[in-house]
């Protein structure tokens, strides 16, 4: 008889993998960085819903924040492009195949300074993609100047005292097209993990703005995206529950507590309310309440904005269903009727 | 070229010189007829002036030429500036009612046309433009019939009556003509091969469907934008992704995000925008994503003369980005070559995993030649080089994306090809394309990532023919040119041969791989070398120097706005061969 004990069997998801399947390499970011939790979200999000990695594109521009791809899903395909750039890129990439499912993720300068024209485009533009703003206020990379997300009034470490307002991404997101809107704190592991889990099930734009404090740059007395900062002044929408398509959702709640909405693919986020009454569709509405936060110096976190039924950039193109980058040589060259045509027009 | 018939037509813009000039060259290239055409117009939607010269002949036409054979002139100002260019056996037809001739050279036919009495019995205004047509034809010696075919093309999608209206006042300025004006001395004959009419920027385009480019995006920029204009047009029939994207850093970007994703991607722009691409550029070379980006010159520095010509961008692309990366660069030498060179540098740009620049200029992307249809060939060789993009195993099966190899270039797997993921990034990266930055501060991989990359370029030189000689091996003179030059500097070398002084040409096509030694080789033999250049500087001049430390005689080299015509290229010839100078100026004459 043997003794020896069979190993523990191992833990996988739905798809048969195991979480390393959607780890990336060891982080060397600052420890402490809130980047390195959004990270870990990720990994625990995509490896909960059972995404096949392989089907999964990230795109990032140059920061600490847009490094930190290579820390989590690391089965995954990845791009690392230029400075601000990377809702072009992605952009072009998801237009070849459209089966591709993106994960964006960028800092505030990449996004909200070098990059603001190309972001205000791609919220434009409703392209599906999962667009993720590690929002510290300042350029970490580059050793902690302000970006364009800093607050008016907040202070670096030398006592520089920024002169200008901030961009709120999330209320030009609102504005201009997004039709999934959210902002979160990296430090909240249960909302950051609802809400990257519905914009996976959402088809569209989702721009999910995380405060996330750089430890080494900007996260003293006098900034306005520390931890300290944010314990104090994160004021929470809602409480947030996601189900996935394939779970059950027959438990009964009680009318009027919870608010549900259907994403895409089935899948539901529950909203639990809180002290506000407040309806996730009305886009008009989660504006104000952007600026009424504002003004009560309060950071707003939680789903702002939920549109299911607006149309993305692919439906609009009438996009065919096979990716153009996979298709056979024989139709990458327009028909011999076409030439013709085409040919005639010359004559 | 013996035989060359040219027709110019000059008024504000907005007058309608381009409907009698399609017109033209309809007719022209239906009865088998080669053509090439020049317009010379400026940068004002309304009322700014417009001359369109196209030259037409039974060979080849090369250029828009030096003379002028019949001069239409829709308003006062084009009468004024342009007689004077008119020589013996040259003719003038224009609107007696309205235009009034100047003193023209002997020799010269002036012939008005009495519109409002040709025209009494019509409603329609812009006919007099028609009416000139119908009158020059008739000088030409060409039948009614094929006029009123283009007629009826031109005007169907206006109804019948507008067709009649047109069809019956061509007639009768047709049969004025007839009757009142000397025919010109050489009716043009016609031959059996109809031909295919298009511009430069149409031929990039049709290359570029040819090429199988499935995605193409552009912001508009003169002279470039006939080439976004296309692609927008045909995208449905051709099944060709187009989108004008914000600013042309959006529009590399986005290229290259498609072409990384493995579709052929490809955009155009002229220098302005191609400043704001060089970034881009850069990131595709480090990636190690083929795109193709088409440069289109204009007159510059800055946003410079955008409605004329130049070859001021070599250098630009030259050191487009920073940091070392192979490129491919290549200048086509005529509107059919614009079609060829597309799919070629596709195929280079695929195989060697790199960026490829199409330089041509406002000459040859705005300007419309004729073209054999059989030379369009939409079944050439597609070569997407080492593209892996399906695999059956989702396995962690070990690729690597940057693999060493002799050759530098390692299979490309596109994203979502299971077993294959990987990650490519703008930072310096290993074999696996892991962004580690930081270890790069280690010479040895540093040095060992940069050899790879740069070891495609003696793959891409053997890819590529060296230039050829073309003309006589032992001529008294060999012009060098590159690009857009081809066709005049070959018509100027007819004519030199004719006034005795042989000459033969290089014309250089591959700017990198620019093969210098086969250069050396041939220039070394030549008794005199002239280099030709629309530019400044002396852009290619320079570069040749660098690269080969040749330096040539002479040099001819224009910066006005202006393309080449023949005769400065003739005169500065003999000018140089006769005496001391070595760099000659040439004046444009007509200015518009
Ligand atoms: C065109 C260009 N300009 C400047 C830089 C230098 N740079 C690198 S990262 C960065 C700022 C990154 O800030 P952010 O996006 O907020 O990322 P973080 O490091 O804070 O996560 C800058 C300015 C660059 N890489 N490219
Ligand atoms: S510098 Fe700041 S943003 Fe960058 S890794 Fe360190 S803590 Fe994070
Ligand atoms: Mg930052």
């Amino acid at each position: 008889m043997s003794t020896t004990v069979p190993p523990p069997p191992k833990k996988v998801n739905r798809i048969g993998l195991e979480v390393l399947n959607y780890k990336g390499s060891k982080t060397t970011l600052c420890a402490g960085c809130g980047h390195n939790s959004i990270s870990e979200r990720i990994v625990e999000c995509f490896y909960e819903l059972g995404v096949e990695p392989w089907t999964i594109a990230k795109f990032s521009g140059i920061g600490c924040s847009s490094k930190s791809p290579a820390y989590f899903l690391g089965r995954s395909h990845g791009f690392n492009g230029v400075h601000g750039r990377m809702p072009a890129i992605a952009t072009g990439a998801l237009l070849a195949n459209r089966t591709l499912l993106g994960v964006g993720v960028t800092g505030d300068g990449d996004t909200a300074s070098i990059g603001i024209g190309q972001f205000i485009h791609m919220v434009r533009r409703n392209m599906p993609l999962i667009y993720v703003i590690e929002n510290n206020g300042v350029y970490g990379l580059t050793k902690g100047q302000f970006s364009a997300t800093a607050d008016l009034g907040s202070t670096l470490k030398t006592g520089t005292v920024n002169d200008l307002p901030p961009f709120d991404c999330c209320a030009l997101a609102l504005r201009w097209g997004a039709t999934f809107v959210a902002r979160s704190f990296s430090g909240d592991k249960k909302q950051l993990q609802a809400i990257i889990k519905t914009a996976i099930a959402h088809n569209g734009l989702s721009v999910i703005d995380v405060i996330s404090p750089c430890v080494t740059f900007n996260d003293h007395q006098g900034s306005t995206k520390s931890y300290s900062y944010m314990k104090e002044h994160e004021s929470m929408l809602h409480e947030l529950d996601f189900v996935p398509y394939y779970e059950d959702i027959a438990v009964e709640i009680p009318e009027g507590e919870v608010r549900e909405v259907e994403m895409h693919d089935g899948s539901h986020l529950r909203i639990r309310k809180l002290h506000r009454d407040y309806d996730p569709t009305n886009r008009l509405a989660a504006a104000t309440l952007l600026e009424e936060a504002d003004a009560r110096g309060e950071v707003l976190t939680g789903v702002l904005y939920v549109n299911t039924s607006k149309p993305t950039f692919l439906e609009q193109l009438d996009l065919v269903d096979q990716p153009i980058a996979t298709l056979p040589e024989s139709k990458t060259r327009p028909s011999r009727a076409v030439l013709d045509q085409v040919m005639e027009e010359l004559r | 070229m013996e035989h060359t018939f040219a027709v110019s037509i000059g008024g504000a813009a907005g007058q309608g010189v381009a409907t009698p000039g399609n017109i033209f060259a309809r007719i022209f290239a239906r009865r088998g007829l080669h053509l090439n055409a020049y317009n010379a117009y400026q940068s004002i939607i309304r009322g700014g002036h417009t001359f369109l010269t196209i030259r037409t002949g039974p060979e080849r036409v090369n250029s828009f030429g030096d003379r002028i054979d019949l001069l239409i002139p829709l308003n006062q100002d084009t009468m004024d500036r342009h007689l004077g260019l008119l020589g013996p056996g040259a003719a003038v037809v224009y609107n007696g009612d309205t235009v009034k001739p100047g003193a023209p050279a002997d020799g010269v036919q002036l012939c008005p046309l009495p519109v409002s009495q040709l025209t009494k019995n019509s409603r329609n205004k812009v006919e007099q433009n028609t009416l000139a047509v119908g009158a020059g034809l008739s000088m030409m010696g060409i039948g009614f019939q094929p006029l009123a075919e283009v007629l009826t093309h031109q005007f169907k999608k206006k109804g019948e009556a507008v067709v009649a209206e047109n069809i019956e006042v061509a007639r009768s300025a047709y049969d004025y003509a007839s009757s009142h004006f000397q025919p010109f001395a050489r009716p043009l004959p016609m031959t059996d091969s109809r031909k295919a009419v298009l511009t430069g920027n149409m031929a990039l385009a049709m290359g570029g469907a040819a090429a199988g480019v499935k995605f193409y995006c552009a912001y508009p920029m003169s002279p470039s934008t006939g080439v976004l204009h296309w692609m927008a047009t045909h995208a449905r029939k051709a099944g060709i992704m187009v989108r004008q994207v914000e600013d042309e850093i959006g529009v590399v970007n986005m290229a290259i995000g498609a072409a990384h994703a493995g579709v052929r991607a490809m955009c155009a722009t002229s220098g302005g925008g191609f400043a704001l691409m060089t970034e881009g550029l850069g990131m595709a070379a480090m990636i190690e994503t083929p795109v193709v980006v088409i440069d289109v010159q204009r007159a510059g520095p800055s946003t410079g003369v955008p409605t004329k010509t130049e070859q001021g961008d070599l250098w630009q692309m030259l050191g487009a980005g920073h940091g070392d990366y192979p490129r491919i660069i290549v200048a086509p030498t005529s509107v059919l070559d614009c079609f060829k060179v597309i799919p070629e540098i596709h195929n280079l740009a695929d195989r060697f995993q790199c960026p490829g620049i199409v330089l041509t200029d406002l000459l040859l992307s705005e300007g419309t030649s004729s073209v054999d249809s059989a030379d369009l060939d939409f079944d050439v060789e597609i070569d997407r080089g080492d593209l892996i993009t399906s695999a059956s195993s989702n396995g962690t099966n070990g690729y690597k994306r940057y693999l060493f190899t002799e050759s530098g270039v390692s299979p490309r797997a596109i994203p979502g090809v299971p077993g294959h993921n990987h990650t490519v990034a703008t930072d310096e990266h290993m074999e696996d394309g892991v962004l580690i930055s930081d270890e790069f501060t280690n010479p040895i991989k540093r040095r060992a990532m940069m050899e790879k990359r740069q070891r495609k370029t003696a793959g891409i030189e053997a890819a590529v023919a060296p230039p050829a000689l073309i003309g006589p091996a032992d001529a008294d003179v060999t012009l060098i040119g590159w690009g857009s030059t081809a066709g005049v500097i070959e018509e100027a070398r007819e004519i030199l041969t004719e006034e005795g002084i042989t000459a033969n040409q290089l014309q250089i096509r591959w700017i990198v791989p620019l093969h210098g030694d086969a250069i050396v080789e041939i220039l070394k033999r030549s008794h005199r070398t002239i280099l030709i250049e629309n530019n400044y500087s002396g852009q290619f001049a320079r570069y040749l120097r660098s690269e080969t430390s040749f330096v040539p005689d002479g040099y001819i080299r224009k910066y006005d706005g202006e393309p080449f015509m023949p005769h400065h290229i003739v005169d500065a010839v003999r000018e140089q061969l006769a005496g001391q100078i070595t760099m000659s100026v040439p004046m444009h004459e007509i200015t518009v």
